[in-house]
């Protein structure tokens, strides 16, 4: 198998054009679903890879609690790697579970934290105005999922565009977006060259939201104006943006523009298209990831049934 | 802090020295003062407690239940007890663990979707931009609400 082992752990490269190109051609809806797949499938790939070449590169090594057939040098001369890679890929793995693990234990406390917060109203109630003079409007998913704004937020926006903001947030919550945020938050800690698709990830949620807000109300300039005023009161106070913006606008001028423009359609682009091209693209790179990575395991599994004296 | 509901010259005792039998009314009004001190959502025992134990417990819950059915006190569950707070407080008590929330875990955001994201200068201007474009040009989008 060769240097196939190493394809999945430098595939999640392609993650890059792949998002970019998603966000712009994609329905955010189709975005979100594609990208949060990709992000997985080459997570679990990169994840395998680097337990092949832990168990391969180690199997030998004094102490090592795997039985040394596991690296005889039948397996060695078809997998060539030595003691240097199995050593890296053993950090490798240690560094990615604790940090899927640091992960996950935030997203659990956060949300605890927020449902605590929240344990005072009484039940039924979806939307939540709170007495605080800053503004802010939050989605917080859980048992009943509610809609968390400040008085201060309802008293910058008009009552057309608070419905725009309602309807934003429910869909958040109808369309369990914090599911694919935690999958793409869990696929760039595997492998940081996935990073780029948990942004994309994180944005085209976002968009999906919009969308569906504009379809609720039945306006799309009454929804950017409501994203853009939000915005513009929220102003220091919000969470950074999550995206590096060096010269580019950030996510919410680009989530304005996007009102304004005609709607995207929701159907699959033609093949033909850039964004259909794309689509194939990023689909062939997670193929060809988690075809090289089974492909690996099952060599290795042959290799260590025939290795192994029972 | 509005009592609503809760009638304080209902059943007055008598006025003579002894001890006298509190009334509905003013036992909600102690009930909630109790509440409104307490430093979050409290267990029926605790308010017992704070009364100076003199009450049955029963008699605290009745009184607790009363208050619930007029919305003056809301319940939560916390494991397998009812925990109370006064009705005016539960918002403000919400908004105060939402913003300690808020300000003390910055990674919130894959977890709890927020609505917009703080805006750089340029941002902002382009923002500004963008909206005097929307708001000057009513014919420009699908607006079909008639606004």
């Amino acid at each position: 198998m060769g240097f196939f082992v190493f394809l999945p752990l430098v595939l999640p490269l392609t993650s890059l054009p792949i998002a970019r190109l998603a966000e712009h051609h994609l329905h955010p809806r189709n975005a979100v679903r594609l990208l949060s797949w990709i992000g997985v499938t080459m997570a679990v790939c990169s994840t395998l890879a680097l337990g092949l070449l832990f168990v391969v590169g180690t199997a030998q090594i004094p102490g090592n609690p795997l039985p040394d057939s596991w690296s005889d040098p039948e397996i060695r001369t078809a997998v060539p790697f030595h003691e240097a890679v199995g050593t890296a890929a053993v950090a490798g793995l240690v560094t990615v579970l604790t940090a899927c693990a640091r992960s996950l234990r935030r997203h659990l406390r956060i949300r605890a934290r927020a449902q605590r917060a929240l344990a005072p109203v009484p039940p039924g109630s979806e939307l939540v105005v709170l007495p605080d003079p800053e503004p802010y409007a939050y989605a917080v998913p859980g048992g009943p999922g509610r809609v968390v704004v400040s008085t201060a937020m309802m008293d910058s926006l008009d009552a057309d565009e608070q419905r725009a903001l309602l309807a934003h947030e429910r869909s958040h919550l109808a369309n369990r977006h914090h599911r694919h945020l935690l999958a793409a938050q869990l696929a760039s800690c595997v492998n940081p060259f996935l990073r780029p698709l948990q942004k994309a990830v994180g944005y085209a949620t976002e968009r999906w939201a919009d969308e569906e807000a504009a379809g609720s109300v039945g306006d799309r300039r009454l929804t950017a104006r409501a994203v853009a005023r939000a915005a513009l009161v929220t102003r220091g106070s919000g969470p950074a943006p999550s995206f590096a913006a060096f010269a580019a606008p950030g996510p919410v001028p680009r989530r304005v523009t996007a009102l304004l423009s005609p709607a995207l359609g929701e159907a699959w682009p033609p093949p033909a298209s850039p964004a259909g091209l794309a689509a194939m693209v990023a689909a062939a790179g997670t193929a060809v990831s988690a075809v090289s990575a089974l492909n690996a395991a099952v060599a290795l599994l042959l290799l260590v049934k025939a290795a192994t004296p029972w | 802090m509005e009592l609503a509901g809760v009638d304080p010259g209902r059943g007055e005792g008598d006025e003579h020295g002894r001890p006298r039998r509190r009334g509905q009314g003013e036992l909600a009004t102690e009930v909630l003062s109790v509440l409104h001190r307490a430093p979050g959502p409290v267990t029926a025992s605790w308010v017992q407690e704070q009364l100076g134990g003199e009450l049955a417990y029963t008699t605290v819950m009745t009184i607790l239940s009363r208050l619930l059915a007029k919305q003056a006190v809301v319940r939560s569950r916390a494991g397998r007890a009812y925990v109370w707070s006064a009705a005016a407080d539960a918002a403000g008590l919400t908004a105060r663990r939402m913003r300690r929330l808020l300000d003390t875990e910055p990674d919130r955001d894959a977890v709890l979707a927020s609505f917009v994201t703080a805006l750089t200068p340029e941002d902002e201007q382009l923002l500004r931009s963008l909206l005097n474009a929307a708001e000057s040009s009513p014919e420009g989008g699908s607006r079909d609400d008639g606004r």
